[in-house]
């Protein structure tokens, strides 16, 4: 039961309690209760309280074993004007029907979700009794039959009133004076003149600049997350020009590599992966091209609004690009169980899932906490929430494999377009049968010079012993579940058991006659929906399908639709199936459901679906080409052979003019489906309905969503929401973007809970500061690129971090920001930096994702042999960590052991935890020696045989500066006695050192 | 809404709220706090730098440690603990039964009737089937909770459940919770230690031990019963001791030239302290693990004879080991992978609970009576269960003597730690389909489980997405009070 919020505007006591949608004890309504006889209350006394007082009381109204006041659902049990108000619910009794009192239903145990008391049903002579006392009208004693708890509630900061919408980050943002201080030095950047006006008032002094090789490895690695070469650091430090610094920023702002850093803050906040997760945790195909649109996006400083339009809603864009409908991978990146055990609870999680991540990545709000009640800590009622999500509501379900995967391209002229496809399917035929040929002619020789390998490749290609996973009548009987009633929804999918469902059983074919073909089950109503399992102890590569059918046909594999073809067919025909037919197929039971539609007679369906071994084949007889091609052709030939290869793949890999294949939104239609307020966060129980609107704190308001224009697919929703979120007055947007880019240059935020704003986060430590930078943001056209310059120019960057007694003792947590804040390194920048140092790293841009190898210990903990973990050739591995895939159930230890953020929630802040585990890690594992490995190789190959000038090399390597002569010495000893008392050789021993180099803590930590 | 305030929501200030709590609570509270205002480098960071120090506990508890004996995929509560003379007649029979499974709702289904016969045990006279005669000895130990229910009745959804308490990913284990309020009491190992069968991890594999929005520090360690018991604890080209101390020394030295301009960074001094830990784990670690050392009449005891038992018996004495070491949460798998590699017997429930309960049986009821002996059951808590339990009918309508899953009812049981001994609570119909008497959810369970550790299970929180969260909800759990001695 909601109640109404903005109803008393005269007086704001009572106000206060309403808009907190909790009325305290005393505002409850009076309720009227009629007389009642002496029996009948003799009666509630004897039978009916004790019986209420065990069971119901300690929840609605009584308390608990340590004291505490409860009322569960907002419903209070314990007197008869609690029981006639109800709880959340509504009235525990219908005082005009009290059969169909709420309380009976409850105690009923009718419905599983909605059955009291918890701990089970009732005895049937209690459930009798309370029947008995309902119908009687519920009579109590006088003496507390009005009588209620008080339910303390502290609404300061949940009521939408002056005060709270005058709260800092709630409030307009306006342009602060810069204050005056009193040196030049630290007037010129507005910044400083914030930053030293606070600390003047506090009686601090700023720290002096830290020197030059400092300053190059911070603004390298804050930049792109990698270390400057030795030479770079030596050139910044000979450059006396007194723009260097500024040089040197614009130059690490132009690579590349500086959009695959900052991407992966951004990744953080929207919990990037590339996996489902549960039980299948099947890959997101293509997800990986939204990463890349993140990295070319920083890369390109796209403007901070136009990232959030494209991202919410690309699809809905005056311009939909190819570009703008990648980024709407944005909704599709949250876990999504495939089987459920609530499938309409599991859809509002999902939906729940983009509602906090985009109200705290974009808006820095904790909506999430409104889903079951109104927020408890911020004035943000349970109708903001659901008005949120209306905004996303029209979004499809998340569905298997390639379900949510789609062609998308820039507009292009049609013919044109149409033209190029037939030109590459061309090509793309010609290619194929020209190495069919080859090939055929390649296991006709192997077999003539190789008796051995002609039994093999005989062998090959039957591999399963029976490729026939569901028959056609010409094959065997094949017994299909089907019906003509029009089955419920859901009758695809692998969980719907047609067994259970009424549905009749039958042989293949069905319908009438027709040319050659006779039906076995009649059929001959308009439509047929049928069902048929296999079992399957390994996943063919791929899939053949032919099917007879009269008329339209659509095939479903385990819930997944995988070829319609309409009109009729009057043979037996070859139905094309995509890669995704075989993604859909899982080990053990596998549903084929079909739905045929007949509309003038004639009716026929049979069909068989085989295991496709061919493939197999050819990618057998292909690897034996490779490796043994030249036993049967000759160099020439063999490069032939090749080039055809080569081409077909860039053919193929070419999937039309401009299109690529890419995970993206879409909605059901340009109508969605009503959403209402769900009581008490439960998906089945519909509260008020709701339209897509903002938070009332905010001013409130429904969304003007557009009237859809003809042909449009989506609702416009979500263009509405992004639009109103990158309104240059927006209280949040430029606030919490401005504080995250502030975070990552300064290692804390100015308000440290990035992605929380509210009452429940903590103070901005310099608000004015914030503004001014929120609104100069705005200004500079949303561009992060001028925030890094500005925020990099300024003498608060480039401040020392060391320590300064009295500074300390002040202000040890450096809220005022006196000193720059020393960090740790991220796991990334952890394991790039190793792979620079070595010179192995490969800084090959974008594309499908890499795996690094994991070891044998780390597979064992899935429940799939080998984790379904790829294998990536070496090069490929040694790519930056973004390039890493991100499988929930299965994050390699290098990301988890240094904090890596879990890939089921938004992560504002990285944890830096040191625990010696990891120390373990960089000792022992075999991928920090193999470094050490080839920094040692390194090391001798640029600084020649000499010790001392191996280790001088190394010191510079991994702490970008000259080395020193104390570390030097402290190394050359280690290596002396590593020979002389463990017995290494000299090349064994620089290893070492180098293993110790990459250990140091100057290694992992930034001054 | 008229929920009780809770201790903080609403409040301007949280740390004064978290003042007026005091107490061990405090420092708790702490950890979250700096966790939630992100990572202040600094002179103020001590209380981050080890989130594993120990901690007093909130309330008085009994139980020190816990060992979860997981019987992954679901074991049948009606061929084991929880006898259901009714059933045996209906064997093949179609009846009507409202069930939830794998096999989606239904309304009726093909009884199988129980496979093994029951007869009483122990001075309690609990009845318990032929498949756990070792066990069965241990009864006036143990407290049995027939009553347990789930939401979900699918592995991946209810693995998460038991596991974290909810059926979405991304929450803390139990195992994170108990060493996030508690502490590790031996920093030589990690105080989150799992075992998983030697067929493979469950479904979900880490998201069952992880640490969810807490540090990575609280996510569970996978431990090996035999070869090197943790990823990268030996070398991998080999290096011995002595060498690596040598490397170690060199390191301080470099490390501390780094440290002496920087003295006030408290995570630079805590690093160069956490090799001199790693460097003492590679000794303690494989001590610890040196089953072999045992007497061999503890070996026969657990069943560690070369027989099917063997694997199994070495890990419930690993457990105990790991125990006495101070390690506060242990979970061992039975079963793993996928079909019948685990409890999930929807083929054949014959073979594969004879092959399961076969191997376990012995082994459990031996670490029961070994940390009985040696005075350590007291203190600590043995659980037994998996995800949930199994229907009284088959999944199909016909061929196979399987169940198909089920979460409206199942077994599970408590020993030690504070538990009653010989005492069942809960009961299920007669059928043996859903729970009809007290009944319980997973987070009475958890609950419970914390509250022997001496957790108080409405306030252990941690601060995460605006909300003070809690492995049992936000509304808290009440724990199983009839089996708390």
């Amino acid at each position: 039961m909601l109640f109404p919020r903005h109803l008393n505007p005269t007086s704001l006591a009572p106000f206060a309690v309403l808009a907190a949608g909790l009325p305290a004890a005393a505002e409850r309504p009076p309720v009227d209760h009629p007389e009642f006889a002496q029996d009948q209350v003799e009666y509630f006394e004897k039978e009916v309280r004790p019986l209420l007082a065990e069971h119901c009381f300690r929840c609605h109204g009584g308390t608990d074993s340590k004291g505490k006041v409860r009322v569960r659902s907002s419903l209070q049990l314990i007197s008869r004007r609690g029981v006639v108000l109800g709880g959340d619910h509504g009235p525990a009794i219908d005082e005009a029907r009290p059969g169909d009192s709420l309380l009976l239903k409850m105690i009923s145990y009718s419905d599983p979700d909605h059955s009291m008391p918890p701990k089970g049903k009732l005895a049937p002579g209690e459930i009798e009794t309370l029947t008995r006392w309902v119908e009687m009208g519920a009579p109590w004693s006088a003496d507390d039959i009005d009588h209620l708890v008080e339910v303390e509630e502290d609404t300061t900061t949940t009521t939408i009133n002056e005060t709270t919408k005058n709260f800092w980050s709630n409030r307009p943002m306006a342009r602060p004076e810069v204050p005056e201080v009193g040196g030049p030095a630290w007037a010129g950047n507005p910044i400083d003149a914030f930053i030293y006006a606070k600390l003047a008032g506090n009686g601090l002094e700023p720290n002096p600049e830290a020197g030059k090789e400092t300053l190059a490895r911070r603004a390298f690695y804050n930049l792109t997350g990698l270390a400057p070469a030795p030479e770079e650091v030596a050139a910044f430090v000979a450059d006396r020009s007194p723009d260097a610094w500024t040089a040197l920023v614009e130059e690490l702002l132009a690579r590349p590599q500086y959009g695959e850093k900052w991407a992966r803050h951004w990744l953080d906040v929207v919990r990037y992966a590339e996996s489902n997760g549960f039980e299948r945790d099947a890959q997101k195909p293509f997800i990986w091209r939204y990463r890349d649109w993140v990295i070319d996006a920083f890369n390109d400083d796209k403007p901070y609004d136009q990232f959030v339009m494209e991202q919410l809603a690309g699809d809905e864009l005056d311009q939909v690009t190819r570009e703008s409908m990648i980024a709407t991978g944005y909704h599709r990146l949250m876990q999504w169980d495939d089987e459920p055990a609530d499938p309409l609870q599991h859809k509002y999680d999902v939906y729940d899932d983009i509602v906090r991540t985009t109200t705290e990545g974009f808006l820095g709000m904790t909506m999430g906490c409104a889903r079951c009640h109104d927020h408890k800590g911020e004035p943000l009622p349970q109708t903001d929430y659901y008005r949120f999500m209306a905004f996303f509501h029209g979004i499809t379900d998340m569905g298997k494999g390639k379900a949510t995967v789609r062609r998308v391209a820039d507009a292009t002229d049609p013919e044109e377009a149409k033209a190029e496809l037939a030109a590459r399917e061309e090509e793309v035929a010609d290619l194929t049968s020209r190495i069919a040929k080859i090939e055929e002619m390649a296991v006709a020789r192997f077999a003539k010079s190789d008796p051995e390998l002609r039994r093999q490749l005989a062998g090959r290609g039957v591999k399963l012993a029976d490729p026939v996973l569901v028959a056609d009548h010409r094959t065997r009987a094949q017994r299909w579940h089907y019906t003509t009633e029009k089955p419920r929804d859901g009758w695809s999918a692998v969980g719907f058991r047609a067994e259970n469902e009424k549905w009749k059983t039958g042989v293949a074919p069905f319908g009438t006659q027709v040319p050659g073909e006779r039906a076995k089950t009649p059929w001959r109503t308009g439509d047929i929906w049928l069902q048929a399992t296999f079992q399957l102890t390994q996943v063919p590569p791929s899939l053949k399908l032919k099917a007879y059918h009269d008329e339209d046909v659509e095939i479903f594999l385990n819930g997944q639709k995988v070829a319609a073809r309409t009109g009729h067919s009057t043979r037996y025909v070859d139905i094309p199936l995509g890669k995704e037919a075989a993604a859909a197929l899982q080990t053990g039971r596998n549903v084929v459901a079909v739905h045929v539609r007949q509309t003038s007679g004639g009716q026929f369906f049979d069909m068989n679906l085989s295991a496709d071994e061919g493939a197999r084949r050819g990618a057998d007889v292909a690897r034996l080409i490779r490796s043994r091609g030249k036993e049967v052709f000759t160099a020439e030939q063999l490069k032939a052979y090749n080039g055809f290869v080569n081409r077909l793949a860039k053919a193929k890999a070419k999937p039309g003019p401009g299109a690529v294949e890419a995970m993206v939104v879409f909605e059901r239609g340009v109508k969605v489906p009503p959403l209402h307020v769900h009581v008490r966060g439960n998906a089945s129980t519909n509260g008020e309905r709701v339209e897509p609107g903002f938070p009332e704190i905010f001013g409130g308001g429904e969304a003007v969503v557009p009237t859809p224009k003809p042909g449009q697919k989506t609702s416009g929703r979500r263009r509405a929401l992004a639009e109103w979120i990158v309104r240059p007055d927006n209280r949040r947007t430029a606030r919490v973007m401005v504080n995250r880019i502030w975070q990552y240059h300064f290692g804390r935020g100015i308000c440290a809970t990035s992605s929380d704003f509210g009452y429940l986060g903590t103070m901005p430590t310099h608000p004015e500061l914030l503004d001014w930078l929120a609104t100069e943001f705005v200004r500079r056209g949303w561009s992060i690129k001028e925030m890094h310059r500005l925020i990099m120019s300024s003498k608060t960057y480039r401040m020392s971090s060391r320590a300064r007694q009295a500074a300390l003792a002040k202000d040890p947590q450096n809220d005022l920001f006196w000193r720059f804040n020393m960090r740790r390194f991220s796991a990334e920048e952890i394991r790039d930096s190793t792979l620079a140092v070595t010179g192995e790293l490969n800084l090959k841009r974008g594309g499908p994702s890499m795996y690094p190898e994991l070891d044998e210990a780390v597979l064992a903990t899935s429940s799939t042999k080998g984790g379904k973990w790829g294998k990536s050739p070496p090069e490929e591995q040694n790519r930056r960590s973004v390039y890493i895939t991100i499988k929930r159930s299965l994050v390699p230890p290098e990301l988890t052991s240094f904090d890596f953020g879990d890939t089921d929630a938004p992560c504002p802040v990285r944890f830096a935890t040191t625990v010696p585990t990891q120390a373990l890690n960089m000792l022992n594992s075999r991928f920090l020696n193999t470094r050490a490995a080839k920094f040692a190789e390194r090391l001798r190959r640029e600084a020649g045989a000499g010790p001392a000038d191996q280790v001088r090399r190394g010191f510079e390597l991994v702490a970008s500066r000259p080395a020193r002569d104390a570390e030097v010495a402290v190394a050359l000893e280690m290596l002396k006695e590593l020979q002389a008392d463990h017995g290494l050789t000299a090349d064994q021993a620089l290893e070492r050192f180098c293993l110790v180099a990459l250990n140091l803590n100057e290694f992992i930590f930034l001054d | 809404m008229p929920t009780p305030r809770n201790t903080f929501c609403g409040r301007i200030n949280r740390r004064e709220a978290i003042r007026d709590i005091g107490g061990g609570f405090t420092s708790l509270a702490l950890t979250g706090m700096l966790a939630r205002d992100g990572f202040f480098p600094g002179a103020a960071q001590a209380a981050s730098s080890n989130p594993l120090a120990p901690k007093p506990a909130m309330l008085p508890g009994k139980a020190k440690s816990v060992i979860f004996l997981f019987m992954y995929g679901g074991p049948s509560h009606i061929d084991t603990f929880d006898y259901k003379p009714k059933l045996y007649p209906l064997d093949g029979k179609t009846i009507d039964v409202k069930t939830f499974g794998r096999g989606g709702h239904k309304n009726q289904g093909r009884v199988v009737g129980p496979k093994w016969a029951f007869k009483p045990f122990g001075h309690c006279g609990k009845q318990v089937s032929e498949l756990f005669p070792n066990v069965g000895e241990c009864v006036d130990d143990i407290a049995f909770i027939h009553s347990m229910t789930a939401d979900s009745p699918i592995h991946g959804s209810a693995m998460l459940m038991m596991n974290s308490g909810s059926l979405i990913s991304g929450k803390p284990s139990l195992g994170s919770w108990i060493n996030y309020g508690l502490g590790s009491s031996n920093e030589n190992l990690p105080g989150y230690v799992v075992m998983l069968d030697k067929t493979g991890g469950p479904i979900s594999g880490a998201k069952n031990w992880t640490s969810g929005y807490m540090p990575a520090s609280y996510q569970g360690t996978v431990f090996r019963s035999q070869g090197d018991p943790i990823l990268n604890l030996k070398h991998s080209g080999g290096m011995g001791a002595a060498e690596q101390r040598r490397l170690i020394t060199s390191l301080n030295q470099l490390n501390s030239q780094h440290l002496a301009p920087r003295a006030d960074n408290t995570d630079l001094s805590a690093r160069i302290a956490s090799y001199e830990l790693a460097f003492k784990m590679q000794a303690s670690a494989p001590e610890a693990i040196d089953v072999d050392s045992e007497p061999d009449h503890i070996k026969a005891l657990y069943g560690l004879d070369g027989s099917n038992t063997d694997d199994f018996a070495r890990k419930c004495i690993l457990s105990r080991r790991l125990v006495e070491r101070g390690v506060r949460f242990i979970q061992v798998y039975s079963g793993g992978a996928h079909n019948d590699d685990n409890w999930d017997a929807h083929g054949d429930l014959e073979d594969n609970h004879k092959k399961h309960a076969g191997n376990t049986d012995k082994p459990v009821a031996g670490l029961l009576k070994d940390l009985k002996q040696r005075g350590l059951l007291d203190e600590t808590l043995v659980v037994w269960g998996g995800e949930f339990g199994r229907q009284p009918t088959a999944e199909y309508d016909n061929g196979t003597t399987g169940r198909d899953h089920n979460s409206y009812g199942f077994t599970m049981w408590m020993a030690g730690g504070g538990v009653q001994g010989g005492v069942s609570v809960g009961e299920t119909d007669e059928l043996g389909s859903r729970a009809e008497k007290d009944r319980f959810k997973v987070k009475n369970l958890h609950a419970t489980i914390l509250k022997l550790m001496g957790l108080d299970p409405d306030n252990l929180s941690y601060w995460y997405g605006g909300l003070d969260q809690k492995l049992v909800g936000v509304e808290g759990a009440d724990p199983i009070h009839q089996i708390i001695a």
